[in-house]
């Protein structure tokens, strides 16, 4: 923690006013007095960052897929699966037998990947896609995976990858939080908190399936007209003002006063951004809303490229519902439906906006499943295998990265633990997974804990 | 962390198992390297060495994987289990070449080295290796040295050394000022003035009871001319029971009180409340701090005259059950690993301010704590048995893993909270529990008999296969029997999950089986080390007393901490209230006093306080008089630019650094101020109506969410579900140990203020309190409403702008043909105008 009386070093008061500056200079006076008033304003531990290398992506969506998608079935193609069908053999124990997947698959795009029959739609994007088949992770239970997937530790308690992320950059937008999650739901809080950093990183947790403004806490006076509160807020910012002439220097109020102009400003813009009714039919429909079975995610993607648009840094969107221990092929064919249309809509829609150049894309469930069967047409938990795609800023598009053995139990090619696949995404974001550290309990401490190799060859 | 290694460790192990040859050639042959080779050595391969491979092949060749370890010359010419690694010159002949380009062993085994690097290793080989390394760097370096170690400050005793003398201007009033204004004086730092009497009333009623003063205190203090009326104050706010519960928080946030278990499986405590009271309890009863360690510690092995006094001493050990537990691990030994590091982690570093659970793996990177104190702490751990009602794997909590009172129906239990129809369901289902546990007893003992006779008849059977089998229980088969106590177990835990009163069970520890704790390499279980006698830190002067076979030596441990001659506990007790009531430690970083630690700013008056501290009686309300009482706690926050020039972070102590309340000492003060802050301690927590199973939204929690108006301190704090408003002002994360909160500033904090229905409501009730004496006028009635919210009294320009804003409400409201009570509403905006205000979050 930076000490708070460092904030008085230059206080951006003392400094507006030698430099006589409006408030544009603001943001200039956040970087300069960045390390210096840390602890005491919330609103300048936001501020942008320099990263520590040119970025390829800006921002990042983390679409969670909750409960473990089974990798042989989605993007880990197998054929050898499908040959041993009945065999002995499968992962997790013995006795079980090798269950081929029950779908078809069959290539697309220039690069030929493979995809299920139950993703047509996404398919057409192949060549976006860069394919993480040798993912693997440390424990086959949920809770853990979850919070390993999240924080990059599940003894601990660690800082979510969102706080991190604005830790490390700060955010563009200062309208709007910098760590969104329309996924609050999944999980317990610890994937979206701040831990041991301060409270200003930790996820501003969004219900993203309502459509009123009550979507975030406290965002709406139940009484007053926005007339009213501005009248009320003109009187605060007055006496709050008179009081700071009084402590000359005051960092700390000075923060005050600014949390409530921001405040002021989020009451207007995030029902705005989260008010999707200007979006055209046409879009609407691309995306699945309105349509039993896709509306959930859809919007949820939809209002994920609207805050990506809106320069917001981490936003994590999330279905659940993966974890098919029985009855896997009608399951699996509705979830790969919720987030088929969806998904394709949102990447069709970044790029044709120009933001999916820098904006990085990550989707996957916190481990994967076996090959082999459980309860006849089910897969059990697999945490040695599973599969993640990344696509936009700064990955190889159309590329299949690292590999399981035959059947898909283990990762055995290029494999990759969370702590690598954290320190690739940090790296996409300029950030050098190994410098960005906080000190807590005696250690600087990192995200990727004691491991994470980048995976140089998926870098576009 | 812990988590990484032994994952990379796992894939290590499979690959180093070749067998170990005999001899490594003569290292002596070759010739010295040049300053080139030298060089090119240190600027190429040695980098890669220390990246890549030191993770497993460094320090104790012992204990590195493969007995191979390259951080030595001597090492990287032996070789390993399987035999040397290089062969000078030959680098086709070189078994460690081989690994690294994966023909064969594969190292490093995480990731492929790149070709660059492959390249870079094979060419120093071709060139014989050169290797310009001498002596066994790595073990002296790891060894630490104690005799070295213990002159660092924090391990040296306190010590006295007299307060400087009187100075040419007489400012100092105490010891305490003499130590401040000599240290100030040198810095040429002039001082700030004394506090004015209201400021500095609000300032102190905040500090030691977390509520704002009255009007009434504010003018009895204000017109007090005597010499002694700030001693005066200073001894009735240490006398009220709010004392308790503003300082028994800051301690409850030091050892991660939490009402559940949290991690994966969030499963409530739900008598965790019994040791929040405690410690409240503690604070106002001054339990010299001392004794406040040993009963924490070890409060169940100690003598008690009385039920009352033996039940408060259990209850006080519930500082070692809180802490976060993760049920979903399914290995026993495991989870009570993990129990231990918590217990470890928090004896440590709440009492002597140092990061010991660092050395559950390795030896402490920076501070002479090895590894093998770590597991003599454990073992002493290992012997108690933690009672917190949770198990390893279980889905649900159950109350008879819990400790019982040895007084029941008192009032230290919470049944007067239910209802008697509650009571007697309750009391219905303990009938049944009790009597579906005498069923299980004797039908497990009818399977055990089965299987005995089964065994037996199956010898027999091999002997003499011609003897017929004896019907062995009238129960029917075996399979009856394992269905029947299938279906009792089921119902079992259904009666145990449901929500039942409070009994008269506590969280706590008492002494289990006593056993030291193997030394567990690398933290693994499954890499035994030998096994380590109970005991301390070693690097600590002060003499720890023998524990015989039969004792744990948890009680030898809580007294060996709160010893005088410890030179850790009283420094930094005392450095954690004077960062309490300066805003910044003497110590700086307050949970650690090691070397990664700053060093003190005053080091004798941080000894001074130690001292008297313990010399009498460790009073904590005494040391918190000795500083409240001192001229350097009354100056003003006055700023001056002269000063600040040269000592910005007010190190030294020119003026009174101002304070952000903390998050319970806002809500507390918005109650108090709308007159509606309920102060008497409610009964049990909110936690105990939670079925005993994992808490997840819905019902559950809409109950712990409920409005009340309690002190802040009796919220329920479940762990991932703080209640918001002390989330959004940056309360301590439960699971945490948080000697120092975060103070941030952003706009979810303005939001709750400006729109939260709590404040609207909070609000409206202060409107009420102002406008309902009868007599005021407008003007006395925005007096009064400052007088409450503020402690003053308004500038003639703040009143004016309020005039204004009242008039320009109410017009727009009536403009708007609002229909109501339109001053009501108006004044109503207005207080909450004052509670959102800077300066009333602030104390100055």
């Amino acid at each position: 923690m930076f000490p708070n009386r460092l904030g008085d070093l230059f206080s951006r008061r003392e400094m507006l006013k030698s430099a006589s500056c409006g408030f544009g200079f603001l943001a200039l006076a956040d970087m300069l007095t960045r390390a210096a008033t840390a602890a005491d304003s919330g609103n300048n531990l936001l501020a942008p960052k320099a990263p520590h290398f040119t970025p390829k992506a800006k921002r990042v969506i983390f679409m969670f897929m909750a409960g473990a998608p089974s990798h042989v079935d989605t993007f880990d193609y197998k054929p050898q699966l499908a040959i041993d069908d009945g065999k002995e053999g499968g992962g997790r124990g013995k006795g079980r037998k090798l269950m081929k997947s029950p779908f078809q698959f069959s290539q697309h795009g220039q690069s030929g990947l493979w995809f299920p029959e139950t993703l047509p739609n996404l398919a057409r994007h192949a060549d976006e896609l860069c394919l993480l088949n040798g993912m693997h992770t440390d424990l086959p239970a949920h809770g853990n995976a979850t919070l390993m997937m999240h924080t990059g530790n599940f003894r601990f308690v660690r800082p979510s990858m969102g706080a991190w992320t604005l830790y490390g950059l700060g955010t563009d937008n200062t309208e709007l939080p910098g760590f969104i999650t329309l996924n609050g739901e999944r999980g317990s809080a610890q994937n979206y908190a701040s831990a041991f950093l301060p409270a200003a990183y930790q996820a501003t947790s969004i219900q993203g399936t309502e459509r009123n403004k009550s979507a975030v806490a406290n965002i709406e006076n139940p009484k007053l007209s926005e007339s009213l509160q501005r009248r009320q807020l003109d009187l605060l910012a007055s006496l709050n003002r008179e009081r700071l002439e009084k402590d000359v220097v005051n960092p700390g109020l000075e923060g005050v006063i600014e949390s409530y102009e921001l405040a002021f400003k989020m009451e207007g813009a995030l029902p705005q951004i989260m008010d999707i009714s200007g979006e055209t039919e046409a879009t609407q429909k691309a995306y699945g809303i309105g349509i039993k079975g896709t509306a959930n995610f859809g919007r949820q993607c939809l209002l994920a490229r609207r805050f990506a648009e809106a320069g917001v840094r981490f936003i994590e969107i999330g279905v659940g519902g993966w974890d098919q221990h029985r009855d896997l092929k009608a399951k699996l064919t509705t979830n790969c439906h919720s987030i088929d249309k969806p998904i394709a809509a949102l990447l069709t829609d970044l790029k044709e906006r120009g933001l999916l150049q820098d904006t990085l894309l990550v989707w996957g469930g916190e481990f994967g499943r076996t090959p082999g069967a459980q309860n006849k047409d089910g897969r059990d938990h697999n945490a040695t295998g599973f599969s993640m795609w990344m696509a936009g800023g700064g990955v190889k598009g159309g590329l299949r990265y690292g590999a399981t053995d035959e059947h898909g139990v283990s990762a055995v090619e290029k494999r990759m633990h969370i702590n690598d696949l954290h320190a690739t995404m940090l790296h996409l974001l300029g950030i050098d997974h190994e410098r960005l550290t906080y000190q807590y309990g005696g250690r600087a401490i990192r995200l990727t804990d004691l491991g994470g190799v980048v995976a140089k060859d998926i870098l576009a | 962390m812990r988590t990484r290694i032994i994952a990379s460790l796992l894939f290590t192990a499979t690959c180093i198992t070749l067998p170990r040859i005999q001899a490594a050639p003569p290292a002596g042959s070759e010739k010295p390297p040049t300053r080139e080779e030298s060089e090119y050595f240190e600027k190429k391969i040695r980098p890669i060495l220390v990246k890549n491979c030191y993770e497993c092949h460094s320090g104790d060749v012992q204990k590195a994987k493969g007995h191979f370890v390259l951080d030595t010359r001597e090492g990287l010419r032996a070789g390993g289990d399987s035999g040397p690694v290089i062969v000078p010159g030959q680098p086709d002949d070189s078994p460690l070449i081989e690994a690294i380009k994966y023909e064969g062993l594969e190292m490093p085994p995480k990731e492929k080295l790149s070709d660059e690097l492959i390249q870079e290793l094979t060419r120093w080989v071709e060139m014989g290796a050169p290797d310009p390394r001498v002596g066994k760097a790595a073990q002296v370096k790891n060894k630490i040295d104690l005799a070295e170690a213990r002159k660092f400050w924090a391990f040296q005793p306190p010590h006295r050394s007299p307060p400087p003398a009187s100075q040419a201007t007489v400012w100092a009033r105490t010891d305490l000022d003499r130590y401040i204004q000599s240290a100030r004086d040198k810095k040429g730092l002039a001082v700030a003035p004394d506090a004015d009497r209201q400021t500095l009333l609000r300032r102190i009623t905040f500090d030691l009871t977390g509520l704002p003063p009255t009007p009434e205190e504010v003018d009895q203090f204000v017109n007090d001319t005597s010499d002694n009326a700030l001693a005066t104050v200073v001894d009735r706010l240490l006398a009220s029971p709010r004392f308790g519960e503003k300082w028994g928080r800051h301690w409850l946030d030091v050892v991660r009180f939490g009402e559940s278990t949290g991690k994966e499986r969030n499963i409530p405590f739900r008598y965790a409340w019994r040791y929040r009271n405690y410690v409240i309890d503690a604070l106002n009863a001054d339990l010299p701090f001392d004794q406040f360690i040993v009963e924490q510690l070890a409060g169940d092995l100690l003598p008690a005259d009385t039920d009352a006094e033996r039940d408060r001493h259990l209850i006080a050990t519930g500082f070692l059950a809180v802490g976060t537990k993760g049920v979903n691990i399914k290995d026993g030994d495991q989870f009570r690993y993990e129990v231990i590091d918590d217990q470890i982690d928090v004896t440590s570093r709440a009492f002597l301010g140092l990061t010991v659970a660092c050395a559950r793996c390795h030896d402490h990177k920076f501070d002479p704590i090895p590894i093998s104190d770590y597991y003599a702490l454990a073992g002493i751990f290992r012997s108690t048995d933690t009672h917190s009602g949770v198990k390893p794997g279980a889905k649900s909590a159950t109350d008879r893993a819990l400790l019982k009172l040895v007084q029941t129906g008192s009032t230290t239990t919470a049944t007067s909270r239910k209802t008697t129809k509650e009571l007697a369901g309750h009391a219905e289902r303990q009938k049944e529990i009790e009597e579906i546990n005498a069923k299980l007893t004797a039908l497990r003992q009818q399977q055990r008999d089965m299987r005995k006779v089964a065994r037996q008849q199956n010898n027999k059977k091999k002997k003499k296969p011609q003897v017929p089998a004896q019907p062995v229980a009238d129960n029917g088969s075996a399979n009856d029997l394992r269905k029947q106590v299938k279906e009792l177990e089921d119902r079992l835990e259904k009666l145990e999950g449901a929500a039942t009163p409070a009994g008269d069970f506590v969280m706590g520890v008492s002494d289990g089986k006593i056993q030291n704790s193997p030394l567990l390499n690398r933290g693994e279980l499954k890499d035994k080390g030998e096994e380590v006698p109970r005991g301390v830190l070693t690097v600590l002067h002060n003499s720890f007393g023998k524990i015989t076979p039969k004792q744990s030596g948890r009680l030898e441990l809580a007294h060996w901490i709160a010893s005088p001659d410890n030179p850790l506990t009283a420094r930094v007790f005392v450095n954690r209230v004077w960062q309490h009531l300066f805003g910044e430690g003497l110590v700086a970083s307050i949970d650690n006093f090691g070397a990664l630690g700053e060093e003190p700013t005053h080091p004798e008056l941080l000894d001074a306080l130690a001292l008297q501290f313990m010399n009498e009686g460790w009073s904590v309300k005494n040391v918190i008089r000795t500083i409240v009482l001192s001229r350097t706690y009354q100056m003003s926050s006055q700023h001056s630019a002269a000063d600040f020039a040269i000592d910005p972070e007010n190190h030294y102590y020119w003026r009174k650094e101002r304070r952000r309340l903390e998050a319970e000492e806002i809500r507390d003060a918005v109650l108090a101020v709308a007159g509606a802050l309920e102060t008497d301690r409610p009964e049990g927590s909110p936690v105990l109506d939670l079925p005993n199973n994992q808490i997840k939204g819905g019902k559950g929690l809409g109950d712990l969410r409920k409005a009340t108006n309690v002190r802040s301190v009796y919220l329920p704090i479940v762990r991932g579900n703080v209640p918001e408003m002390l989330a959004v002002f940056d309360a301590a994360d439960p699971s945490l140990i948080i000697g120092k909160r975060d103070v941030t500033t952003v706009p979810t904090q303005a939001l709750y203020l400006l729109n939260n229905s709590f404040m609207m409501k909070q609000a409206e009730q202060l409107a009420q309190r102002v406008l309902k004496p009868s007599g005021l006028n407008l003007e006395a009635r925005i007096d009064l409403s400052y007088r409450l919210v503020l402690g003053r009294l308004p500038s003639p320009h703040e009143k004016s702008e309020v005039f204004q804003f009242l008039n320009d409400y109410q017009q727009s409201l009536e403009a708007a043909g609002t229909k109501g009570n339109l001053q009501l509403a108006t004044w109503a905006s207005f207080c909450q105008t004052l509670l959102a205000s800077g300066e009333f979050r602030y104390v100055y």
